[in-house]
């Protein structure tokens, strides 16, 4: 069971391991979503937590209802999750990385290096 | 809708004690609220008026819109599971019968199975079983009856872990596959925090907190690192608790944060804990800042 | 109504109270007296004992037990005070025109063997159950009834109030039967009083029994109300 954090809502972090499953690829376009059932009997949680999770996708377009079946993964989820994380990919990662280098002393050029070649692990020696 | 339970000014007091004072709820069909507090809170009193086994002295209250005390057509459509259930002299199987012929929803499949994932012996005495397993023949028969309206009250009192995670999950498969509004009181609120939907705290017979679990979690959260860095953090912020040890703090905050703040909490080499909603809600009943919380 | 039923066969999960023992004790009485008229020379008009009694003490029991023991768990299983009493009630109902209709065969049967062949006047009872069996039937149903009724009343009496109450409710019943006493005396009915007693017939005092009864039942109703598990 995997583990859910105490800091965002419940619901979000529903919605973001779904997204994230779209996104490697696991829940391909057209594939039918897990029930919210399904979802609350996994995580342990209460349903109306987890349904709030899939409408959060649903209103986002990533998820689309089919009257009577369920919920499944919209044609394009993929590629518009993608662009949207490509967007919070600089302050996610580059930003705090950016800081950190700084802090540490490491020049834009070695980060290049290191960011570029597998001779990191040896301690910064560049090959 | 008509809310399930109403509680309007609700007021309980006895010869030497008030344990319940001016207290004003309601509970929403389909819902499962977690009723939260410290002992003596009022939580038993509560649902002990709830389910007719007492009158208010004050106020009024309603279920599926009617008083319950004394009412027939409110009483069976509810099912109380309570701490400590007396019984007669029974054997486990005479009790489930016995509930299986008031409960117009039961379900007999469930019971065995219940009975089964348990472990309880159903011809053994139920004086006989131990603590755990008591409490055990309550809440297989608080599942099995598939009540509109279910209150637990600390139903678990013995069980170990395990078993208490066996609840949970048959609880919730219950629940979701036939939903029904559910009361549950209990000391051990980590351990459902994810199952509860509303959360209700009492103090002292009065409600502290009444809101969706979702907006109380993730409210709080303790800024560890070096003194300076915290303090400059937190300056501006409801600081609900602080600690220090030499040249490190440990500062409790009740504001959520944002992203922007997250990134400065990383600049300032900050570490971010969210508070449990067990923490939560022990800030929010008041407790002394260097007071112990006991799990 | 199907409600009320269920409250009967709730206490009949324990039939051997309700069933088995009360015909074992007086089966049990009636072997004691039996041997006692073995061994005691008889006379003329035979040997009348109360033996029958323990029948009746052992079902006011019955009562007080659904109303202690039986009570907590009743009341969990989602209905009203007033319900589970009425349910019991029901119950005792019907047992008692089974169980009176057991005491009248057995009567009849006694009859017919002249006191079981000693003498022996155990079902018997003179004067308001040596009668036709009709009224016999009605007679022990009456008292059977009252019987558990008031067995019932002091369960609910002693739930609610415990101990002390019950004394209290003792203490109340032997000042209303003083009150009584001292009222007859004050009005000089006495001998009324006595010809009443001698000129009623069975019948009007299983009417009056039936008040009786009925009055205990009134009363634990209004006791059940407020009490609490």
């Amino acid at each position: 069971m995997p583990a859910l954090d105490e800091g965002t809502p419940l619901f979000v972090q529903i919605a973001e391991q779904l997204a994230d499953d779209i996104v490697d690829g696991v829940l391909a376009e057209g594939a039918r979503v897990p029930s919210t059932n399904e979802l609350a009997a996994f995580y342990r949680i209460n349903p109306a937590t987890a349904a709030k999770g899939i409408n959060l996708l649903v209103d986002e377009a990533v998820l689309e209802k089919r009257r009577g079946i369920g919920m499944f993964v919209a044609t394009g989820a993929r590629e518009q999750l993608r662009a949207s994380r490509r967007k919070r990919f600089a302050e996610q990662y580059v930003d705090p990385m950016l800081a950190e280098a700084n802090r540490l002393g490491i020049d834009t050029d070695t980060l290049v290096t290191l960011i570029q070649g597998p001779g990191w692990h040896n301690g910064g020696s560049t090959p | 809708m008509t809310p399930t339970i109403s509680a309007t000014a609700l007021g309980r007091r006895y010869r030497d004690q008030v344990a319940l004072d001016d207290v004003s709820l309601t509970v929403e069909p389909g819902t499962v609220t977690g009723l939260l507090g410290r002992n003596g809170a009022g939580k038993t009193t509560l649902m002990r008026i709830i389910t007719g086994l007492e009158f208010p002295s004050s106020g009024d209250l309603r279920v599926f819109g009617e008083t319950p005390a004394e009412n027939d057509s409110v009483l069976r459509r509810m099912v109380f599971v309570r701490e400590e259930q007396p019984y007669p002299d029974f054997q486990v199987r005479h009790a489930i019968r016995v509930a299986s012929w008031f409960y117009p929803n039961w379900d007999e499949d469930l019971a065995q199975q219940l009975l089964r994932d348990f472990e309880l012996p159903p011809r053994r005495r139920i004086k006989r079983l131990s603590r755990g397993m008591r409490s055990a023949v309550g809440i297989v028969i608080g599942l099995a009856a598939r009540a509109e309206l279910t209150l637990f009250d600390e139903p678990y009192a013995g069980l170990d872990a395990v078993a208490r995670q066996l609840f949970y999950d048959r609880l919730l498969a219950e629940f979701a596959e036939h939903p029904r509004t559910i009361l549950l009181s209990t000391h051990l609120i980590d351990e459902v925090a994810d199952l509860l939907e509303h959360v209700v705290m009492l103090d002292h017979g009065r409600v502290v907190l009444d809101a969706p679990a979702d907006d109380v979690r993730g409210t709080g959260m303790t800024v560890n690192g070096p003194v300076t860095a915290v303090e400059e953090f937190v300056a501006d912020r409801t600081v609900l608790r602080r600690q220090r040890l030499g040249s490190r703090a440990s500062v409790t905050i009740a504001d959520p944060l944002d992203l922007a703040a997250h990134d400065q909490a990383r600049a300032l080499r900050l570490s971010l804990e969210p508070l449990s909603l067990q923490q939560l809600l022990v800030h929010a009943a008041g407790v002394p800042a260097d007071e112990k919380v006991s799990a | 109504m199907n409600t009320l039923v269920n409250v009967g066969r709730y206490h009949l999960v324990d039939r051997f109270t309700w069933l088995a023992l009360p015909w074992g004790i007086m089966a049990f009485s009636f072997l004691v007296n039996i041997g006692v008229a073995l061994a005691v020379p008889t006379g003329p008009r035979g040997i009348y004992t109360g033996g029958l009694v323990s029948l009746y003490i052992f079902m006011l029991l019955c009562g007080a037990l659904s109303m202690t023991r039986a009570l907590p768990f009743g009341l969990m299983m989602g209905i009203s005070r007033r319900t589970y009493y009425a349910g019991t009630a029901l119950l005792v109902l019907t047992l008692a025109v089974v169980y009176g209709l057991g005491l009248t065969l057995l009567q009849v049967v006694e009859r017919a063997t002249n006191g079981w062949g000693l003498k022996l006047h155990y079902f018997r009872i003179p004067w308001i159950m040596d009668g036709p069996w009709y009224e016999t039937w009605l007679t022990s149903f009456v008292l059977l009834v009252a019987f558990v009724l008031y067995g019932m009343w002091y369960g609910l009496v002693f739930r609610r109030w415990s101990l002390p109450g019950l004394v209290a409710f003792i203490a109340a019943q032997i000042v209303v039967a003083l009150l009584a006493v001292v009222a007859v005396s004050a009005t000089h009915s006495w001998s009324g009083v006595g010809h009443f007693f001698t000129t009623v017939t069975a019948l009007a005092l299983t009417g009056v029994l039936a008040l009786i009864a009925l009055t205990m039942g009134f009363g634990g109703l209004t006791t059940v109300r407020r009490v609490t598990i």
